[in-house]
């Protein structure tokens, strides 16, 4: 191995480079692959013991049946709601927070970091019922309002709104920022919500940008908080829908529920084709700051 | 406390009405509070089922809009929820929340836990006053809902298990189907239904089911047809006595001798040609005709010393909390989905068991049967069917633990000897809080 070229070497890495993002690539598009594909399928085909990895003859009525087996239309409005407001709510929450945590000085302000980072360890499923109950008409909102307001689209956003890890990654981000350039804008006599505005939130726009994605992400995939707390199809959302086309007695039409999942997955994929860039930056901007 | 209920109802009937009005919450359903006060409308009727989409979805639609259209005094509005399991959860945290519908589909394994829980309707004076016909339910299924002479469940969406076999295989080995009638005879003529491709079996005879897919279900029949049972009634377990530990190293033997295999979807790998006969629910026919690509038929389930083949599936039930009006109104619907007509009507569509003998012998399901022969096995043999033993259907989790018993038997080939009193075991422990819940809601039994 001593007796190769300089050449051969830089060959042989860029080579190796090639085969670990095939890999990835691999690794990433085939479960996205697999899934379009079986959207094309029969059911035949999908159950076949030979592995067919292009189908016959595209099957497109998989997708008008998926979209007429529930009201999709219906659900995508649903979806978007929630996941602009929710998502919405929680940037704004969470970067409110995060300066205040950052560069305000308050008593218990350790504390409240601490305590908010105990919120990051809870896990959400533990927090469905007490939030159901706190919603229902026996629960505060009850108590509050005479009526409950399960089934209601600000039932659906209120538990995601306030979400811990979002304030934790943004005064992490935020602490990393130069304390010189917010001293400058103190000095030149700018209030709190100046430098939040025109310095900040520039300067940290990587992160922000990186936070908002997850955050929309998590609200439009989310599946059982709005499962428990909406009970009529006019409220329900696209993951919701999905459910809708399994059989109780487990005959299920994979062809037409992978249609339906192509539903919920494409305009992800697109913000995330237009965001990809952002995210990189975002995740990589912490690292060599320490 | 009035206001309240008011509003709440007016909740329920805003969102169901005005979607658009939910998003603005509070203020507009308070604008929909008017008609509820006033009540001149119809009795609204909200009904949680696990039937969306497909041909079971769009039948009970079709259920629900000619009960909307047969009378103008109740309007049932159908919400799915999602699985049995699903509906279920639901279900539960909508009571703990003060929001349960007035009447819900629940499955054969969960309904029991809503009665212990005490939020089951008794539907005997309902019953008695509508004049409904209880003899012309099917026994086993009428009596599955009966907890100490009152009935608080009603069969619905009812399956069993069935016996089905690749025909064309049968033909090739020049057998007659009635080599099912017994696993002796079975056992006999196994190679004759299995093949080979080198040294790989590429077809087995039997194909067995996973926890997942609900083994323990489809064994109840076996374990009965070996004269032993999972639990007695009173949850005295009895799975590891020697009838059933002869049923479990049956399966054992299935396995250990090569000529049954295990997988996820059993039902599905028979389509596929990998079994050549499984047993299998009776809602599984649908999938069965459309992803087999051969001949196939239909038998009772396999005899060993005598007969055994359980129920399954759902049925209804009326939630206590409802108001008085709509516990009546609730189960007028339910009375109207089980009736003679809607019930030839849903077991056509679906493939659900008729509930009622005279939709059975009804001219339009005799002529249904007359096409449909495979459907007609199965109502032949829902006489013989028996409510499952309590260890499965009202022990929380019996039917995993069982499940994974079996799991124990079938794939690693353990001796049930030893598998048995590990499971009685468990579920002994599991059944002693249902047992003592049982005493204070059953005192006298």
């Amino acid at each position: 191995m001593g007796s190769l070229s300089q050449q051969q070497q830089v060959m042989l890495q860029r080579t190796l480079g090639y085969l670990a993002m095939l890999f990835v690539v691999l690794l990433i598009g085939l479960p996205l692959f697999w899934m379009l594909s079986g959207s094309l399928k029969t059911t035949q085909e999908i159950y076949s013991t030979d592995t067919q990895w292009i189908p016959e003859s595209p099957l497109w009525s998989n997708y008008r049946d998926a979209w007429e087996r529930a009201p999709f239309g219906r659900f995508y409005i649903n979806s978007t709601i929630v996941t602009l407001l929710g998502a919405g709510l929680e940037i704004v929450n969470a970067t409110l927070t995060a300066y205040a945590l950052a560069y305000l000085r308050f008593p218990f302000k350790n504390l409240v970091f601490i305590l908010i980072l105990a919120a990051l360890m809870i896990p959400p499923q533990v927090t469905i019922l007490p939030n159901y109950v706190f919603f229902g008409l026996n629960g505060v909102i009850g108590e509050l309002f005479g009526e409950s307001w399960i089934n209601t689209y600000q039932a659906i956003i209120l538990p995601g709104a306030s979400v811990a890890f979002g304030t934790f990654m943004m005064r992490q981000a935020f602490l990393g920022l130069p304390r010189e350039v917010l001293d400058a804008a103190k000095v030149d006599g700018a209030g709190h919500l100046r430098i939040l505005r025109d310095v900040v939130l520039p300067m940290a726009k990587p992160v922000i940008v990186t936070f908002a994605l997850i955050s929309l992400v998590a609200k439009w995939n989310d599946y059982l908080w709005p499962l428990v707390i909406t009970q009529t199809q006019n409220m329900r959302v696209l993951t919701i829908g999905i459910s809708y086309l399994f059989d109780a007695e487990g005959n299920n039409e994979w062809g037409i529920i992978m249609a339906a999942t192509f539903f919920v997955v494409f305009p992800l994929l697109i913000v995330f084709l237009f965001a990809q860039r952002f995210i990189i930056e975002g995740l990589t901007a912490g690292a060599t700051k320490g | 406390m009035t206001t309240t209920r008011i509003n709440r109802r007016s909740m329920v009937k805003g969102a169901a009405g005005v979607a658009a009005s939910a998003a603005i919450g509070s203020k507009a359903s308070s604008v929909f509070a008017a008609p509820a006060v006033i009540q001149s409308g119809p009795i609204e009727v909200t009904y949680w089922t696990s039937f969306q989409g497909g041909a079971n979805g769009e039948a009970q639609d079709e259920v629900v809009r000619r009960f909307n259209e047969s009378q103008s005094d109740i309007r049932v509005n159908h919400e799915f929820q999602g699985s049995y399991e699903e509906t279920a959860q639901a279900l539960t945290a909508a009571v703990q929340g003060g929001s349960a519908p007035d009447m819900s589909l629940l499955s054969d394994v969960w309904w029991f836990k809503f009665y212990l829980s005490q939020l089951l309707q008794p539907l005997d004076d309902y019953i008695a006053a509508e004049n409904v016909d209880t003899q012309d339910y099917v026994d086993s299924l009428w009596n599955e809902g009966v907890r100490q002479g009152v009935q608080y469940w009603i069969p619905f969406a009812r399956s069993t298990p069935l016996f089905y076999y690749n025909a064309e295989v049968l033909e090739e080995a020049g057998l007659d189907p009635s080599i099912f009638q017994n696993w002796d005879t079975i056992v006999e003529n196994t190679e004759a239904l299995m093949a080979r491709d080198g040294d790989q079996v590429s077809r087995y005879a039997f194909g067995h089911p996973n926890a997942a897919s609900y083994i323990a279900w489809l064994f109840q029949g076996v374990i009965w047809q070996f004269n032993g049972e999972y639990s007695q009634p009173d949850f005295t377990i009895t799975i590891d006595e020697p009838a059933g530990i002869e049923a479990g190293n049956f399966y054992r033997d299935s396995v250990a001798d090569g000529w049954a295999g295990a997988s996820a979807e059993h039902d599905v790998d028979f389509a596929t040609g990998l079994y050549a006969s499984v047993m299998a629910s009776t809602g599984s026919m649908g999938n069965i005709r459309n992803t087999a690509n051969f001949e196939w038929g239909t038998a009772f389930l396999p005899e060993k010393y005598t007969f055994g083949c359980c129920t399954g599936g759902s049925g209804l039930s009326v939630m206590a909390s409802a108001d008085d009006a709509n516990k009546e109104a609730a189960f007028e619907f339910i009375k109207f989905s089980t009736s003679p007509e809607i019930t030839a009507y849903w077991a056509q569509q679906t493939g659900y068991m008729p509930v009622r003998k005279s939709a059975v012998e009804s001219e339009e399901m005799q002529a249904f049967y007359e096409e449909n022969p495979h459907a007609r096995t199965a109502v032949e043999q829902l006489p013989l069917t028996e409510p499952q033993d309590a260890a499965r259907v009202f022990i929380p989790n019996g039917d995993q633990i069982i499940g994974g018993g079996l799991e124990r038997i079938t794939v690693n080939t353990e001796d049930a000897g030893e598998v048995f009193p590990d499971v009685a075991q468990t579920l002994e422990e599991e059944a002693e809080p249902v047992v003592q819940q049982l005493e204070s809601v059953e005192p006298e039994g």
